[in-house]
């Protein structure tokens, strides 16, 4: 692999992104997880805790349409994602993510924010920045405020390589 | 250990079907039921018996624990205290050697190094605390006793919870049953190597290899061969065996049952003699959990290789109403195991035909110093190009002194010479740099004939894909280094470690406390598993503190793999190649730690007096 196969990666990896980033617009079949939610229509916070390779609590109930802003806090050693959505788009993101691990941008315990951050070129990088999801290094909190849409297989996911694999996804149930 | 017995309970989570384990709960005495740090005790039984294994090819004669083979699975659950009960009920010595678990070495089960062994008729009762979790075995170190059925499965329930999630779980226990005799077969290999190697080249083959490479190329790689004393079809030495699992010959189709949707975790162990095996599911991606019973950075796979003495734990998610079947190919293709995940028993999926034997070339002989340039300095090498032989780069011996093995330990590309680094710029990221599960794995010789791949093109696991899951050990400087070259010559069939065969060599001798770097060398053209008893091997593939620990290390031909030892045990310890027939040919070292809590000291001076065979 060298330098232009690694920057022709990169344009495909934050293209791809594109076409699961929002989730407004459906996954590949029809389901939607919701939409970013407002800071001002939040109804209740949930503290979602990350260890190796695990969430606590394993599985949450919202009502439709509600909004949830989720507290992230990643209390283990290795780099955890938190990300809603449907199966599907988990297994999507999966492959991107395991190209983030390729190019050295997820190692163990750390994220190169240098190599995150690359201009790839055509504005591409392998930001993860989607408003469905965080990707956080060990001791570090962020929040995600999601807008759930109707009912639907919606999961919470960490789609490091292998970790969803391993079990590392929770339930979204709908009151 | 005065107590109270509780119960006979089945034990728990049973999952393998005729399975009778007699499992005797003890407490210690009743103020522990008080105490909230509750130290349990297990008490357990294990017989040695002569039994008859059905392999659906053939029933042979062989040993098996509690009437068995394979003997039971033993459950443990960490931090209880395990009493194990063991009566030999055989006309010769046994022991019971407890595959990778971390005890005093007077527990350890090695004839001649932890103990004398047991005597017929005699009940010896092990006792140790069980400071582990994860997937391991167990089997007899007495003379030929592993092949002849002498194992068994161990799993011990973590504390805690689990780093990963899964609905129901099986051991998977392969072995390469042979129909002869472990002491007839080594009877056979020591009058004639290639006794039981069916993959010979023929005359056929050179002349096929005539028309293709030309006549002085075909001559020159028969002379490099002759000289090595080995031969390209070397891969395994033992054929004619049927592989099993579980006990089950491919016919009998040992079948786990499961739910569509469930996760499964199967827990792989290799008891095997000889044989290392290629697993895979088709339609099923694997993700490996657990290596040698240490949690490992999961990583999903659509195939492995699993090492003789080796465990991988794997978790797959069969979606569909369907059976799947579980393929174990020999390395060597020269047999199989197979059987089947299923709705229901009795359903079955496709069995797929053996691929065709890999061949080894020329560059898994790297840096062989046994290799005899002298009689090759006659050779036209410019006619040497094989340029047939899969990419042997290696035969080029301008390259050859470069081509440093001990420099691709990991993938740490500043110390990488003899690779090209024009392929490699901006990348820093160990096997995934290779592309995924490409023809090139840096603990296999570049231009190797035998680096596997996935059947289905996708990933073959690397051992550069272990990583610890939580490192068990902090990172640090070793205190030194001790190089071992793996030797032999195939053709006496006498396997050594420097060139000293076991009852030749003196211990090794390391101090508790330090930190040893271990080089192996592998200058044959066999792949050795290398275990050491009693203390972790951490594996160097290259990622510094997230290096997993394994119990068995498996170094391939023209390769050097470096491992890490912390000296934490005291006593004495085996280390050997875990081939049965390679262990019992030489490739074996008693390691003496000296220093350590004195109590042990003393009791290491006993073993030693009372001697035996290891």
């Amino acid at each position: 692999m060298n330098v232009s196969k690694l920057l022709v990666a990169g344009v495909a990896f934050s293209m791809s992104a594109g076409a699961f980033a929002a989730g407004v617009h459906g996954g590949g079949h029809g389901a939607s997880s919701g939409e970013p939610g407002k800071a001002s229509e939040v109804a209740r916070t949930i503290t979602v805790e990350m260890y190796d390779n695990y969430y606590e609590p394993e599985e949450i109930t919202v009502k439709p349409g509600e909004t949830v802003r989720f507290v992230v806090e990643n209390k283990g050693n290795l780099v955890h994602e938190f990300n809603v959505g449907t199966p599907d788009m988990h297994k999507a993101h999966q492959e991107e993510m395991m190209m983030m691990v390729e190019h050295g941008v997820i190692q163990g315990g750390k994220l190169n924010q240098d190599m995150m951050n690359m201009d790839m070129g055509n504005g591409h990088s392998m930001k993860h920045d989607d408003p469905n999801s965080v990707l956080l290094e060990p001791g570090q909190s962020k929040e995600v405020v999601w807008k759930f849409s109707d009912k639907g297989n919606i999961e919470f996911a960490c789609n490091v390589p292998g970790h969803y694999q391993s079990g590392m996804y929770g339930d979204v149930n709908f009151e | 250990m005065q107590g109270l017995v509780k119960a006979f309970q089945p034990s728990s989570n049973e999952v393998q079907l005729g399975i009778k384990q007699m499992k005797i709960r003890l407490l210690t005495g009743l103020l522990t039921l008080l105490m909230p740090a509750m130290v349990m005790a297990g008490e357990y039984g294990l017989t040695v018996d002569r039994v008859k294994i059905d392999t659906g090819d053939f029933v042979k004669e062989g040993i098996g624990y509690n009437g068995a083979s394979p003997g039971p699975v033993m459950r443990f659950k960490e931090g209880e205290n395990v009493r194990i009960n063991v009566t030999n009920n055989l006309d010769e010595m046994t022991s019971i050697h407890w595959h990778g678990l971390i005890l005093p070495f007077d527990q350890d089960g090695v004839p001649g190094i932890s103990f004398p062994g047991i005597k017929p008729g005699e009940t010896f009762t092990y006792e140790f605390p069980i400071q582990q979790a994860g997937t391991y075995w167990f089997h007899s170190h007495s003379g030929f006793q592993e092949p002849d059925g002498a194992y068994g499965a161990i799993v011990i329930e973590p504390e805690g919870r689990e780093p990963f999630r899964y609905d129901r779980e099986y051991v998977v226990q392969l072995t390469d049953k042979h129909p002869h005799s472990g002491d007839r077969i080594m009877r056979n290999l020591k009058m004639m190597s290639d006794y039981y190697n069916r993959e010979q080249q023929t005359v056929g083959e050179f002349f096929s290899d005539v028309s293709k490479n030309g006549l002085m190329n075909t001559v020159s790689d028969r002379m490099a061969w002759g000289g090595m004393r080995m031969m390209k079809a070397d891969v395994e030495d033992i054929h004619g065996f049927t592989g099993l699992i579980n006990g089950k010959g491919p016919s009998q189709n040992w079948t786990g049952i499961f739910e569509p949707g469930e996760r499964i975790r199967l827990r792989f162990i290799n008891s095997s003699a000889m044989t290392y095996f290629d697993i895979r599911i088709p339609g099923l991606d694997m993700t490996v959990v657990q290596a040698d019973g240490n949690n490992v950075q999961p990583v999903s796979v659509d195939e492995f290789r699993i090492g003789v003495a080796e465990t991988y734990d794997v978790i797959v998610r069969p979606k569909d109403e369907q059976a799947y079947t579980i393929f174990a190919e020999s390395m060597g293709r020269s047999g199989y195991a197979r059987a089947t995940l299923a709705p229901e028993e009795g359903m079955e999926a496709a069995v797929p035909q053996l691929r065709e034997a890999a061949r080894l070339t020329m560059a898994d002989m790297g840096g062989m110093p046994g290799m005899d340039h002298g009689s090759m300095a006659g050779m036209d090498h410019g006619n040497m190009d094989m340029g047939s032989s899969e990419g042997v780069s290696g035969m080029d011996h301008s390259n050859m002194g470069s081509m440093d093995h001990s420099n691709m330990k990991g993938m740490d590309h500043s110390n990488m010479k003899g690779m090209d680094h024009s392929d490699m710029s901006g990348m820093d990221h160990g096997s995934m740099a290779m592309g995924k599960g490409g023809p090139s794995d840096p603990f296999y010789a570049k231009g190797s004939g035998v680096v596997p791949t996935a059947a289905n093109g996708g990933k073959f696991l690397s051992y550069a894909d272990l990583k610890a899951q939580d490192p068990l050990y902090e990172d640090r400087e070793p205190t030194r280094e001790i190089e071992l070259r793996l030797t032999g010559n195939m053709e006496r069939y006498t396997w050594s470690i420097n060139g000293v065969k076991y009852e030749d060599a003196d211990p090794i001798r390391l101090k508790y406390g330090e930190r040893v770097r271990f080089k192996f060398v592998n200058e044959t053209m066999m792949t050795h598993p290398m275990h050491l008893h009693g203390m972790w091997s951490i594996l160097d593939v290259g990622a510094g503190q997230w290096n997993p620990i394994k119990h068995t290390v498996s170094v391939n031909p023209g390769t050097t793999v470096y491992m890490e030892t912390e000296v934490d045990e005291p006593g004495q310890w085996a280390f050997h190649c875990h081939l049965s027939y390679h262990a019992a040919a030489g490739m074996f070292r008693k390691v003496i730690v000296e220093g350590g809590p004195e109590s042990t000291q003393a009791k290491t001076g006993v073993v030693a007096e009372d001697g035996g065979e290891a």
